[in-house]
């Protein structure tokens, strides 16, 4: 049954990374076939849902497919368009800066569905390309994800995997990496596109008439969504003191936001992506196979072993493993993979520097391929439908070496503050 | 019961190997929203809408966008796309098919304008080849004709 538990799982993440056919399908196929050949368990496969995660992403995908609907956040990102004035650089690092804010405090995939159209439109006005700006925005948008609990996939699974771990925790230890990282990256692409991203006078002054205001005097409930969000936001801020789960705060702001901003309910919750959360159910079955069958705890034994008890290098191994397997396979099912062996790990101990690790490595390896992260495979989707392809190899040219001084940053952080 | 065949088809359709430019044209110079794509055999193999027309003449990342009010000018990229797109094949702008046989009703008509939102449905005989196109305008016409005709009486069939 071990081997099966692993076989499944083993085929499960292959699958995922070749495209085999939806990632949904993938994980729902491995989840019924490992509680269909007995490797887990009716009730415990049930019991490895994380609840918690699902009901996080849930509340947040309602708080935000509403608040976007608004038109705030096209108004945002025309704004620092306009107020980058034609400057490539300007535009490189303002575009940058509000996709990885968005990132942080949305989340990444989401950060870039908004942002992307708009450049697309944004580099036809300007006459310029648009792969150089969209590639800037996911390694942006992946950077900008992980300094905060809600910002990308993994963190959300670790933070409420990991109790100890508070919003505020989040961004203490993780925000000023981030930072640093996302403006020496963003420096870096600055510099490699500045020719690339020269703008006519004359087109930027097409971008300077637009109105961004525009629909959001459209839309809407616009005042009370806002609030909505900025309140769920100061939530999470204060769920620790309050003793409330991130999950709660979320549900609770999406409760809230349906009440005062929905006339619609059953459109509402069309917002929910089903297919995500379906994902992480069988992903969680899955998981929950391989601690069922003792795997994760020998995986920890090796790890380890491997390590030599050293807290550093155990450390600095779960940062360049996890960013080396979310570029290979997905940082979504590595991270779930990864969390009961960090807890494992850890026995009835506890030591942030290995979450903060596992958070890094997570976040900044879906940087690498184009594959490693949804928010890429959002943005490369959106450029290929709109008949700008970017390859495999074009991603990855760029894709890893922002990765590895990502990484360099990180092992620097972790020496230096953590260990 | 007025069946599909009752009512007036019109018939509108390119062949499989027409180009978007044809296409457009017969959209246009009949003034229909939606025609037919055959092919040797007319098995319709796709719709081309105005939907369809629309988006082809549009930059291709008009359908990613959710809010466009703040856009006065006209996007660059419009007249290079309408040029670019004349010449590709109609089956590049094909939607997928809704038919219905012309010995249904008219109300499994209705049913299928109502649960599909599609401007006109591909009317076709029993060996599934094309016999016209089934405008909503001409059904919902049709039966308010004979919901108000004094007798109950079907319609008169009118082209």
């Amino acid at each position: 049954m071990d081997v099966v538990a692993v076989a499944v799982f083993a085929a499960a993440l292959a699958a995922i990374a070749l495209e085999w056919t939806h990632r949904t399908k993938v994980a729902l196929l491995g989840a019924a076939a490992v509680v269909l050949i007995g490797v887990i368990g009716e009730e415990e496969a049930i019991a490895a849902i994380d609840w918690s995660t699902l009901g996080l992403l849930v509340g947040m995908m309602i708080i935000v497919g509403l608040t976007e609907r608004t038109g705030v956040f096209t108004y945002v990102a025309l704004r620092v368009a306009q107020l980058s004035r034609g400057r490539p650089v300007s535009l490189v690092f303002l575009l940058a800066l509000v996709t990885g804010v968005m990132s942080a405090f949305l989340d990444n995939l989401t950060a870039i569905l908004l942002v992307v159209p708009i450049t697309l439109l944004l580099a036809d006005l300007l006459r310029i390309s648009p792969i150089p700006l969209v590639l800037v925005e996911v390694l942006a948008s992946n950077i900008g994800g992980t300094a905060t609990l809600i910002g990308d996939p993994p963190n959300i699974m670790i933070g409420t995997a990991v109790p100890e771990l508070s919003f505020l925790d989040f961004i203490v230890n993780l925000a000023p990496v981030a930072i640093f990282t996302l403006v020496t990256v963003t420096a870096g692409l600055a510099l490699l596109y500045r020719r690339q991203l020269a703008i006519a006078p004359e087109r930027a002054g097409e971008v300077a008439k637009l109105d961004p205001a525009a629909d959001m005097r459209e839309a809407p409930y616009v005042k009370r969504s806002l609030a909505v969000l900025l309140g769920t936001i100061v939530g999470f801020f204060l769920h620790a003191p309050l003793h409330i789960e991130p999950a709660v705060v979320a549900l609770a702001g999406a409760t809230v936001m349906l009440l005062v901003a929905a006339d619609d309910v059953e459109n509402a919750l069309e917002r929910v992506e089903w297919a995500t959360i379906f994902f992480f159910i069988g992903l969680f079955v899955m998981v929950g196979g391989l601690e069922e069958r003792g795997v994760i705890d020998r995986i920890a034994e090796g790890f380890a072993d491997l390590t030599g008890g050293s807290r550093s290098l155990e450390a600095l191994v779960i940062l360049w493993g996890s960013a080396l397997g979310s570029a290979v396979v997905d940082n979504i099912p590595f991270t779930a993979a990864m969390i009961p062996v960090v807890q494992s790990l850890q026995g009835d101990g506890f030591d942030d520097a290995a979450w903060w690790a596992l958070a890094l490595g997570a976040c900044f390896g879906g940087n690498a391929t184009i594959i490693a992260a949804a928010a890429n495979v959002a943005a490369s989707g959106v450029l290929a439908r709109s008949g700008k392809p970017i390859s495999f190899f074009g991603f990855l040219a760029v894709g890893l070496p922002a990765t590895a001084v990502s990484l360099l940053i990180a092992t620097v952080y972790l020496m230096i503050f953590q260990l | 019961m007025t069946t599909i065949k009752d009512l007036t088809l019109v018939a509108a359709c390119v062949d499989s190997g027409a180009t978007f430019e044809e296409a457009a044209r017969l959209l246009r110079e009949n003034r229909l929203a939606s025609i037919a794509v055959v092919d040797a055999s007319r098995k319709v193999v796709g719709l081309f809408t105005d939907e369809e027309l629309l988006l082809g003449i549009s930059p291709r990342y008009l359908d990613e966008l959710r809010h466009t009010a703040f856009l006065e000018a006209e996007l660059p990229s419009l007249r290079e796309r309408a040029a670019q797109v004349r010449q590709e094949s109609v089956l590049e702008h094909v939607r997928k098919a809704v038919t219905v046989q012309q010995d249904a009703s008219a109300v499994h008509a209705a049913e299928r304008f109502v649960h599909t939102d599609e401007a006109a449905l591909a009317v076709i005989d029993a060996s599934g080849r094309f016999c016209g196109m089934l405008e909503r305008t001409e059904l919902a016409h049709a039966m308010l004709r004979r919901l108000t005709a004094p007798t109950g009486e079907p319609p008169d069939r009118q082209s």
